[in-house]
C-alpha cells in the first residue's frame, strides 16, 4: 500500500455514511455577447468587436474516501473581440476537506463560502466574488480560504473562514480591473430555533469593510421565506464614504408547486446610488471623457482624464451588488431531478430606473451524465438605466457538461 | 393445566389474535409506522418515474432516518444529480444543490425529485405525529386482510388533510395502501405497498407506488434495495451543516 492510499484508509475508517466515491467533469462554456457604445463605453474605449466573446475548456474532480474529500474545478478561457484577446487559466475551487465525524470539519484551499440565503444577493457574504445576479445559475470563482466548521449540536453550528481573495466576476468580455487583495476573517454561527434559521455573520479585514449580519430562514407553509441582512461601515462603491453606516438587507419567498418553483427576492442596497448621485456620476464621466478627448489639452492632463473615466466606468462592477439601491428579482423554473428539459425564466429590476434584465434559459439532459444549458441574457430598460449602461447589449451562454 | 399442556397450546394461542378484539387505531398506526423501516434506518432506493408517452425516468439515493421526523437522502445516480441532497428535520426541509454549494430551504409539499412523492410524503415516514386516527373496520384490500383507518390532519399545515390508510391485520401491520385527500375531499394520489421480502434480515414490503389521481397515468416507483435497521446515527447527520458538507 503506497503512503497516501494508507492515509486515505485510515482517514475513511468509521465513516460509512460517506463512502469512496469518484466524479470527474469536463465541459465547455461559450458565451457570446452583443456589445454597445454607452456612458461607459464612450466611443468604444474598451475596444470591443460587435459580438466578443468568450470560451472555457472546463475541467472538474472530486474524490471522497470517508470523511476527506479532494476537488479541483478549473477552466481554460480564451477571448475574441476584446482589446486584449488572452488565454487565461483560473482555479475556481481546489481545496481539500476533512471531518472528524459530523463534529468538527477543516477545509483548506480555493472554495467557494456559498453562505446565505438569498438566491440572487448574500448581502453576508462579503468574502469572495459576488454571484452574477443575473443568471445565479453560472459557477462563481471561490477563494483562497482555511474554512473550520464546528458542530456542537444538530441545532448549532460554527463557521470560522480566514480568507483572502482578489478576484472578480469574470463572465463578461472586458478585462478584469485589478482590484486590492481582499483579506478577511468571518464568523457565522447558526442555529435552528423553533424551526427557524437563525445566523448571526460577523466580518472584516485588509481591504475589507468590517461586517456584521444576520440571516434568517422559514418554512410558512405556503412559501418557504428569508431574510438576509448586513451593516457596515464606510463603502464598498466609490465614494469610500468612510464614516457612514450602510445597511443591506434581501428578502423574499420560494414557493414550489409540482415542477415548478417560482421565486421572488428584494434586495435594498443601502450603499447604492440615488438619482442624484447617479446624475452626478454620469456628468462626472462626461466631463472626464471631454477633458480625454479635448486636443486644446496636454496629453499627460488627457491621460489622467481617461484614467479617471476609465476608474468611474467601472464603479458598477467595483461594489458587485449593484449600482442603485432598489432591486426586485423574479424567477420560475420547471423541472425536477428526473426531467429530462428543464426550462427557466429569471428577472432582476431596477426599482429606480426601470432597468430590466431578462434571463430565459433552458436545460436538456439527454442522458443521466450530460447536461446542456442555454440562456440568454436581454439587458433592457431606459437608456441611462443601469444595466443600458453596461457596454453590451446581452448574451447567449451556452454550457455543456459531461460527467463520469 | 400442566406445563406440558401449555407448552403445547401456547403456539396456538398466540395464533389467533383475529379472534381477540383488533388493537386501537393508534397502536394500529404506530406498528405500521415501524413495519417498514426502523426507528433509525439506512437504506438505498431507487425511484422511478412513470409519465404517460415518456420513458421512464430512475433515480438513486441514499438515505437515513432517525425518529419520526430527521431524515436526509442524497441522489447516488444519474451523475448530473450526484450530490443533491433533501433534509428534513423537525418542521424544515432543507435542499442542498451541490452546483451551488448551497443549502435552501424548501417547503414540505414540495414534490420529491419530479415525482409523485412529496417531501412529507418521503421524510414523514411516521403518520402517528401528524394524524389522529381512527378504527374505520376491516376489508380485503389487493388480496390481503385489513385493518381500515382513517386518519384527519391535526393541523393545516400537514400536507394532507385527511388520509385513508389500509394495515395488513395478520399481525404483521405491514401498510398496504393509502388514498391521500385534499381539504376539499379530493383524491390526490393514492400509495401501494407490495412486494413483501425479506431485506435487511426481516420481511418488509419493498416497494412503493404512488399514482396520482390528479394527472392519469403518472406514478412513481420507490424500491428499497436494501436497508440497514437501527444503525447508530449522530442527531448532527441531520443538521443543515452537515448537508452542506456534501456526500
Amino acid at each position: 500500500m503506497t503512503g497516501a492510499a494508507a492515509l486515505l484508509a485510515v482517514l475513511s475508517l468509521g465513516t460509512s455514511a460517506y463512502p469512496q466515491a469518484r466524479q470527474l467533469e469536463l465541459g465547455v462554456e461559450s458565451f457570446a455577447y452583443r456589445s454597445a457604445t454607452t456612458p461607459l463605453n464612450r466611443d468604444n474605449v474598451l475596444g470591443l468587436d460587435d459580438y466578443p466573446g468568450l470560451g472555457r475548456l472546463a475541467v472538474g474532480w472530486r474524490e471522497t474516501h470517508g470523511s476527506f474529500r479532494a476537488v479541483f474545478r478549473g477552466y481554460v478561457e480564451r477571448t475574441w473581440g476584446t482589446q486584449g484577446d488572452e488565454t487565461a487559466w483560473v482555479v475556481r475551487q481546489g481545496y481539500a476537506q476533512y471531518w472528524w465525524g459530523e463534529k468538527v470539519g477543516l477545509r483548506l484551499g480555493k472554495q467557494r463560502i456559498a453562505w446565505g440565503s438569498g438566491f440572487a444577493w448574500n448581502p453576508t457574504n462579503r468574502l469572495e466574488p459576488p454571484k452574477n445576479a443575473l443568471n445565479t445559475t453560472l459557477e462563481q470563482e471561490g477563494a483562497l480560504a482555511a474554512r473550520l466548521d464546528w458542530a456542537p449540536a444538530a441545532w448549532a453550528s460554527i463557521v470560522l473562514v480566514g480568507a483572502t481573495t482578489d478576484a472578480t466576476p469574470r463572465d463578461l468580455p472586458l478585462a478584469a480591473n485589478d482590484v486590492e487583495r481582499r483579506d478577511s476573517l468571518a464568523l457565522r454561527a447558526r442555529f435552528l430555533v423553533k424551526d427557524t434559521d437563525v445566523a448571526a455573520v460577523a466580518s472584516g479585514g485588509k481591504n475589507q469593510r468590517t461586517l456584521v449580519g444576520l440571516d434568517l430562514g422559514r418554512d410558512l407553509g405556503w412559501a418557504a421565506v428569508h431574510a438576509e441582512a448586513s451593516l457596515y461601515e464606510g463603502a464598498e462603491m466609490h465614494p469610500p464614504r468612510d464614516d457612514t453606516v450602510f445597511f443591506r438587507v434581501v428578502a423574499g419567498a420560494l414557493r414550489t408547486s409540482g415542477e415548478n418553483a417560482f421565486a421572488l427576492e428584494y434586495f435594498y442596497n443601502g450603499e447604492g446610488y440615488s438619482d442624484r448621485g447617479t446624475s452626478l456620476w454620469l456628468d462626472g464621466l462626461d466631463r472626464s471623457w471631454t477633458a480625454a478627448t479635448d486636443p486644446a489639452l496636454p496629453p499627460e492632463i488627457q491621460q489622467q482624464a481617461l484614467q479617471a473615466y476609465a476608474l468611474g466606468a467601472a464603479i458598477p462592477y467595483a461594489g458587485g451588488l449593484g449600482l442603485r439601491r432598489h432591486y426586485l428579482h423574479a424567477s420560475w423554473t420547471r423541472g425536477g431531478a428526473t426531467s429530462v428539459w428543464t426550462g427557466a425564466v429569471r428577472t432582476v429590476i431596477g426599482l429606480e430606473d426601470g432597468a430590466f434584465a431578462l434571463t430565459p434559459g433552458v436545460g436538456w439532459a439527454p442522458r443521466g451524465n450530460v447536461t446542456l444549458n442555454l440562456d440568454a441574457v436581454l439587458l433592457l430598460g431606459p437608456d441611462e438605466s443601469e444595466y443600458r449602461l453596461a457596454p453590451v447589449r446581452g448574451a447567449l451562454q451556452a454550457r455543456v457538461k459531461v460527467l463520469f | 393445566m400442566s406445563r406440558r399442556a401449555l407448552l403445547v397450546l401456547a403456539p396456538a394461542l398466540l395464533a389467533v389474535p383475529a379472534l381477540a378484539a383488533p388493537p386501537d387505531a393508534a397502536t394500529i398506526l404506530r406498528r405500521a409506522d415501524r413495519a417498514v423501516l426502523g426507528e433509525t434506518a439506512t437504506y438505498t432506493l431507487r425511484m422511478t418515474v412513470v409519465r404517460p408517452g415518456k420513458p421512464e425516468r430512475v433515480v438513486e439515493m441514499k438515505g437515513w432516518k432517525k425518529g419520526d421526523d430527521q431524515g436526509l437522502v442524497r441522489y447516488t445516480a444519474p451523475a448530473k444529480e450526484r450530490g443533491t441532497a433533501y433534509l428534513r428535520s423537525g418542521e424544515s426541509t432543507w435542499l442542498f444543490l451541490p452546483s451551488a454549494e448551497k443549502v435552501v430551504r424548501v417547503g414540505a409539499k414540495q414534490n420529491f425529485g419530479g415525482g409523485d412523492f412529496s417531501n412529507a410524503d418521503i421524510f414523514r415516514l411516521s403518520l402517528v405525529k401528524d394524524y389522529d386516527p381512527t378504527l374505520a373496520g376491516e376489508e380485503s384490500v389487493e388480496g390481503e386482510a385489513c385493518y381500515k383507518l382513517e386518519l384527519k390532519a391535526k393541523d393545516r399545515s400537514i400536507a394532507y388533510d385527511r388520509v385513508v390508510y389500509w394495515v395488513r391485520s395478520d399481525g404483521t401491520f405491514y401498510p398496504v395502501k393509502a388514498d391521500y385527500y385534499t381539504l376539499s375531499g379530493k383524491n390526490l394520489k393514492s400509495l401501494l405497498l407490495s412486494q413483501v421480502k425479506p431485506i435487511g434480515g426481516r420481511a418488509r414490503p419493498t416497494l412503493m407506488t404512488m399514482e396520482s389521481r390528479v394527472d392519469e397515468g403518472s406514478r412513481t416507483r420507490l424500491e428499497f434495495l436494501t436497508i440497514q435497521d437501527d444503525p447508530k446515527l449522530d442527531d448532527r447527520l441531520f443538521s443543515p451543516t452537515a448537508l452542506e458538507r456534501g456526500e
